[in-house]
Protein backbone atom coordinates (compact mmCIF):
# COMPACT_ATOMS: atom_id res chain seq x y z
CA UNK A 1 0.00 0.00 0.00
CA UNK A 2 1.07 3.45 -0.65
CA UNK A 3 2.33 5.48 2.00
CA UNK A 4 -0.32 8.00 1.90
CA UNK A 5 -3.57 5.87 2.15
CA UNK A 6 -1.64 4.24 5.42
CA UNK A 7 -0.84 8.08 7.07
CA UNK A 8 -4.92 8.72 5.87
CA UNK A 9 -6.03 5.75 7.47
CA UNK A 10 -3.86 6.93 10.66
CA UNK A 11 -5.74 9.94 10.36
CA UNK A 12 -8.78 8.39 9.87
CA UNK A 13 -8.25 6.46 12.99
CA UNK A 14 -7.82 9.08 15.79
CA UNK A 15 -10.97 10.85 14.14
CA UNK A 16 -13.14 7.81 14.69
CA UNK A 17 -11.70 7.33 18.46
CA UNK A 18 -12.36 10.87 19.30
CA UNK A 19 -15.82 10.22 18.23
CA UNK A 20 -16.29 7.17 20.71
CA UNK A 21 -14.94 9.11 23.27
CA UNK A 22 -17.73 11.62 22.99
CA UNK A 23 -20.72 9.61 22.21
CA UNK A 24 -19.38 7.76 25.58
CA UNK A 25 -18.98 10.94 27.43
CA UNK A 26 -22.77 11.83 27.07
CA UNK A 27 -23.63 8.24 27.56
CA UNK A 28 -21.31 7.88 30.85
CA UNK A 29 -24.22 7.48 33.41
CA UNK A 30 -26.00 4.90 31.91
CA UNK A 31 -22.89 2.48 31.71
CA UNK A 32 -22.19 0.41 34.75
CA UNK A 33 -18.32 -0.84 35.79
CA UNK A 34 -18.84 -3.99 34.42
CA UNK A 35 -19.63 -2.83 30.61
CA UNK A 36 -16.98 -0.14 31.41
CA UNK A 37 -14.09 -2.44 32.04
CA UNK A 38 -14.63 -4.51 28.96
CA UNK A 39 -15.43 -0.56 26.82
CA UNK A 40 -11.96 0.42 28.09
CA UNK A 41 -10.11 -3.28 27.33
CA UNK A 42 -11.65 -3.24 23.61
CA UNK A 43 -10.48 0.57 23.10
CA UNK A 44 -7.24 0.41 24.07
CA UNK A 45 -6.27 -2.83 22.52
CA UNK A 46 -7.95 -1.67 19.01
CA UNK A 47 -5.53 1.57 19.59
CA UNK A 48 -2.72 -0.33 20.05
CA UNK A 49 -2.62 -2.97 17.31
CA UNK A 50 -4.21 -0.25 14.39
CA UNK A 51 -1.25 2.09 15.28
CA UNK A 52 1.50 -0.91 15.79
CA UNK A 53 0.06 -2.56 12.33
CA UNK A 54 -0.31 0.53 10.26
CA UNK A 55 3.23 2.29 11.83
CA UNK A 56 5.19 -0.93 10.53
CA UNK A 57 3.89 -1.23 7.44
CA UNK A 58 4.94 2.46 6.78
CA UNK A 59 8.18 2.44 8.72
CA UNK A 60 9.56 -0.97 8.49
CA UNK A 61 12.83 0.30 10.16
CA UNK A 62 12.44 1.24 13.12
CA UNK A 63 11.28 -1.79 15.15
CA UNK A 64 11.97 -0.83 18.27
CA UNK A 65 11.21 3.51 18.24
CA UNK A 66 7.71 2.17 16.76
CA UNK A 67 6.97 -0.33 19.58
CA UNK A 68 7.61 2.50 21.90
CA UNK A 69 5.27 5.04 20.33
CA UNK A 70 2.09 2.10 19.79
CA UNK A 71 2.75 0.84 23.64
CA UNK A 72 2.38 4.46 24.49
CA UNK A 73 -0.72 4.83 22.38
CA UNK A 74 -2.54 1.87 24.02
CA UNK A 75 -1.49 2.91 27.43
CA UNK A 76 -2.89 6.67 26.89
CA UNK A 77 -6.10 5.67 24.96
CA UNK A 78 -6.92 2.77 27.33
CA UNK A 79 -6.26 5.32 30.27
CA UNK A 80 -8.41 7.95 28.93
CA UNK A 81 -10.96 5.59 27.70
CA UNK A 82 -11.20 4.29 31.58
CA UNK A 83 -10.91 7.25 33.39
CA UNK A 84 -14.76 7.94 32.41
CA UNK A 85 -15.97 5.08 35.26
CA UNK A 86 -13.57 4.45 37.40
CA UNK A 87 -10.32 4.04 38.68
CA UNK A 88 -10.02 0.17 38.69
CA UNK A 89 -11.21 0.23 34.99
CA UNK A 90 -8.29 2.85 34.28
CA UNK A 91 -5.71 0.15 35.53
CA UNK A 92 -7.51 -2.62 33.64
CA UNK A 93 -7.34 -0.66 30.03
CA UNK A 94 -4.10 0.92 30.40
CA UNK A 95 -2.06 -2.92 31.53
CA UNK A 96 -4.19 -4.44 28.72
CA UNK A 97 -3.38 -1.70 25.89
CA UNK A 98 0.34 -1.80 27.16
CA UNK A 99 0.53 -5.46 26.29
CA UNK A 100 -1.46 -5.47 23.06
CA UNK A 101 1.11 -2.38 21.98
CA UNK A 102 4.11 -4.52 22.77
CA UNK A 103 3.04 -7.32 20.65
CA UNK A 104 1.42 -5.59 17.83
CA UNK A 105 4.46 -4.65 15.46
CA UNK A 106 5.67 -8.09 15.47
CA UNK A 107 2.83 -9.47 13.86
CA UNK A 108 2.33 -6.23 11.39
CA UNK A 109 6.17 -7.18 10.15
CA UNK A 110 5.42 -10.70 10.05
CA UNK A 111 2.12 -10.86 7.53
CA UNK A 112 2.51 -11.85 4.36
CA UNK A 113 -0.17 -9.96 2.37
CA UNK A 114 -0.60 -6.51 3.44
CA UNK A 115 -3.31 -5.37 2.43
CA UNK A 116 -5.80 -8.37 3.19
CA UNK A 117 -4.81 -7.88 6.81
CA UNK A 118 -5.31 -4.41 6.95
CA UNK A 119 -8.81 -4.66 5.90
CA UNK A 120 -9.30 -7.23 8.15
CA UNK A 121 -8.58 -5.68 11.21
CA UNK A 122 -10.72 -2.33 9.78
CA UNK A 123 -13.24 -4.99 9.65
CA UNK A 124 -12.88 -6.01 13.19
CA UNK A 125 -12.63 -2.73 14.57
CA UNK A 126 -15.91 -1.78 13.22
CA UNK A 127 -17.52 -5.23 14.27
CA UNK A 128 -16.64 -4.78 17.99
CA UNK A 129 -17.91 -1.05 17.63
CA UNK A 130 -21.14 -2.28 16.69
CA UNK A 131 -21.11 -4.56 19.70
CA UNK A 132 -20.32 -1.81 21.76
CA UNK A 133 -22.93 0.36 20.54
CA UNK A 134 -25.95 -2.18 20.94
CA UNK A 135 -24.84 -3.29 24.15
CA UNK A 136 -24.97 0.51 25.21
CA UNK A 137 -28.51 0.77 23.49
CA UNK A 138 -29.46 -2.36 25.68
CA UNK A 139 -28.73 -1.69 29.04
CA UNK B 1 24.02 -7.84 31.01
CA UNK B 2 25.12 -6.23 34.31
CA UNK B 3 21.97 -3.56 33.04
CA UNK B 4 19.70 -6.24 32.18
CA UNK B 5 19.77 -8.37 36.18
CA UNK B 6 20.18 -4.83 37.87
CA UNK B 7 16.81 -3.88 36.30
CA UNK B 8 15.20 -7.16 37.11
CA UNK B 9 16.35 -6.97 40.90
CA UNK B 10 14.83 -3.55 40.95
CA UNK B 11 11.40 -4.92 39.52
CA UNK B 12 11.44 -7.99 42.01
CA UNK B 13 12.04 -5.69 44.82
CA UNK B 14 8.84 -3.92 43.55
CA UNK B 15 7.03 -7.03 43.21
CA UNK B 16 8.26 -8.01 46.72
CA UNK B 17 6.89 -4.81 48.34
CA UNK B 18 3.04 -5.42 46.56
CA UNK B 19 3.13 -9.06 47.75
CA UNK B 20 3.87 -8.24 51.44
CA UNK B 21 0.60 -5.81 51.19
CA UNK B 22 -1.33 -8.66 49.47
CA UNK B 23 -0.32 -11.14 52.60
CA UNK B 24 -1.37 -8.36 55.11
CA UNK B 25 -4.42 -6.83 53.64
CA UNK B 26 -6.06 -9.67 51.57
CA UNK B 27 -9.67 -9.81 53.75
CA UNK B 28 -10.11 -6.41 53.19
CA UNK B 29 -10.29 -7.06 49.21
CA UNK B 30 -13.65 -7.17 47.29
CA UNK B 31 -14.23 -9.62 44.54
CA UNK B 32 -13.66 -6.91 41.71
CA UNK B 33 -10.55 -5.44 43.06
CA UNK B 34 -8.98 -8.99 43.78
CA UNK B 35 -9.39 -9.95 39.91
CA UNK B 36 -8.42 -6.79 38.52
CA UNK B 37 -5.12 -6.53 41.02
CA UNK B 38 -4.29 -10.34 40.30
CA UNK B 39 -4.81 -9.56 36.15
CA UNK B 40 -2.86 -6.50 35.99
CA UNK B 41 0.10 -7.57 38.83
CA UNK B 42 0.37 -10.96 36.39
CA UNK B 43 0.19 -9.75 33.57
CA UNK B 44 2.84 -7.72 33.43
CA UNK B 45 5.13 -8.78 36.01
CA UNK B 46 5.25 -12.18 34.15
CA UNK B 47 5.83 -10.21 30.94
CA UNK B 48 8.88 -8.59 32.45
CA UNK B 49 10.67 -11.02 33.93
CA UNK B 50 9.86 -13.74 30.90
CA UNK B 51 11.95 -10.91 28.86
CA UNK B 52 14.44 -10.65 30.81
CA UNK B 53 15.06 -14.45 31.22
CA UNK B 54 14.90 -14.73 27.73
CA UNK B 55 17.32 -12.73 26.96
CA UNK B 56 19.69 -13.60 29.75
CA UNK B 57 19.47 -17.48 28.92
CA UNK B 58 18.07 -17.54 25.12
CA UNK B 59 18.48 -21.42 25.01
CA UNK B 60 15.69 -22.38 28.25
CA UNK B 61 12.65 -21.79 26.12
CA UNK B 62 10.15 -23.24 28.65
CA UNK B 63 11.70 -21.54 31.51
CA UNK B 64 10.62 -18.21 31.32
CA UNK B 65 7.17 -19.45 30.37
CA UNK B 66 7.14 -21.93 33.83
CA UNK B 67 8.23 -18.67 35.39
CA UNK B 68 5.23 -16.61 34.45
CA UNK B 69 3.14 -19.64 35.52
CA UNK B 70 4.58 -19.50 39.04
CA UNK B 71 3.93 -15.72 39.85
CA UNK B 72 0.61 -15.96 38.49
CA UNK B 73 0.30 -19.65 40.93
CA UNK B 74 1.86 -17.60 43.74
CA UNK B 75 -0.77 -14.07 43.45
CA UNK B 76 -3.41 -16.46 43.01
CA UNK B 77 -2.95 -18.37 46.06
CA UNK B 78 -2.46 -15.14 47.94
CA UNK B 79 -5.74 -13.72 46.89
CA UNK B 80 -7.66 -16.87 47.37
CA UNK B 81 -10.80 -17.63 45.85
CA UNK B 82 -11.89 -16.79 41.93
CA UNK B 83 -8.09 -15.16 41.72
CA UNK B 84 -6.39 -18.56 40.95
CA UNK B 85 -7.80 -19.00 37.58
CA UNK B 86 -7.24 -15.42 36.82
CA UNK B 87 -3.69 -15.33 37.29
CA UNK B 88 -2.81 -18.77 35.86
CA UNK B 89 -4.24 -17.75 32.44
CA UNK B 90 -2.75 -14.11 32.68
CA UNK B 91 0.54 -14.65 34.00
CA UNK B 92 1.01 -17.69 31.43
CA UNK B 93 -0.06 -15.26 28.48
CA UNK B 94 2.30 -13.08 29.40
CA UNK B 95 5.01 -15.38 29.63
CA UNK B 96 3.83 -16.56 26.23
CA UNK B 97 4.43 -12.93 24.91
CA UNK B 98 7.60 -11.98 26.67
CA UNK B 99 9.24 -14.77 25.84
CA UNK B 100 7.99 -14.26 21.96
CA UNK B 101 9.18 -10.80 22.02
CA UNK B 102 12.60 -11.79 23.76
CA UNK B 103 13.30 -14.45 20.83
CA UNK B 104 12.63 -12.10 18.06
CA UNK B 105 14.71 -9.21 19.05
CA UNK B 106 17.46 -11.77 19.90
CA UNK B 107 17.33 -12.96 16.56
CA UNK B 108 15.58 -10.13 14.24
CA UNK B 109 15.73 -12.48 11.02
CA UNK B 110 12.20 -14.62 12.31
CA UNK B 111 10.11 -11.40 11.73
CA UNK B 112 11.59 -9.85 8.23
CA UNK B 113 13.14 -7.16 10.52
CA UNK B 114 16.17 -5.48 8.43
CA UNK B 115 18.52 -4.87 11.45
CA UNK B 116 22.27 -6.39 10.92
CA UNK B 117 25.04 -5.52 13.07
CA UNK B 118 25.47 -6.49 16.29
CA UNK B 119 25.76 -3.68 18.16
CA UNK B 120 22.12 -2.57 16.77
CA UNK B 121 20.48 -5.54 18.38
CA UNK B 122 22.50 -5.15 22.16
CA UNK B 123 20.93 -1.37 21.59
CA UNK B 124 17.59 -2.56 20.98
CA UNK B 125 17.86 -5.01 23.75
CA UNK B 126 19.27 -2.23 25.97
CA UNK B 127 16.31 0.37 25.05
CA UNK B 128 13.11 -1.77 25.21
CA UNK B 129 14.49 -3.28 28.81
CA UNK B 130 14.53 -0.16 29.94
CA UNK B 131 11.24 0.61 28.32
CA UNK B 132 9.50 -2.25 30.25
CA UNK B 133 11.35 -1.41 33.38
CA UNK B 134 10.11 1.86 32.97
CA UNK B 135 6.08 0.26 32.53
CA UNK B 136 6.52 -2.02 35.38
CA UNK B 137 7.35 0.70 37.76
CA UNK B 138 4.62 3.04 36.41
CA UNK B 139 2.00 0.18 36.57
CA UNK B 140 3.20 -1.17 40.25
CA UNK B 141 3.03 2.80 41.16
CA UNK B 142 -0.45 3.01 39.97
CA UNK B 143 -1.50 -0.23 42.25
CA UNK B 144 -0.01 0.44 45.62
CA UNK B 145 -1.73 3.88 44.93
CA UNK B 146 -4.97 1.83 44.61
CA UNK B 147 -4.23 0.59 48.23
CA UNK B 148 -5.01 3.93 49.72
CA UNK B 149 -8.36 4.74 47.83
Amino acid sequence: MSSFIISFLVYMEACIFAGIFMYLFRKKKLIGFQLGMNISQVMGGMAALLTGVLLIQQFPFHFTLITIISAGTGLAVGGVFGLLFDYQTFITGLTNGMIVGLMAPMIGSVVEVPVLFLWFIHGLFFVSFLAIYFSIQRS
Amino acid sequence: MVLIILLGCWNFAALRSIYRICQKKYVLFDDRFTMTLCMNTAMITSFVFALYVSFLFPSFQVASIMLGLGIGWKFGTVLKNPAILTGLYNGAMGGIMGTMLGVVLKNPALCNIPIESDAMIAANMYSLSLFAAGLHTLVMGLIRYSFTV
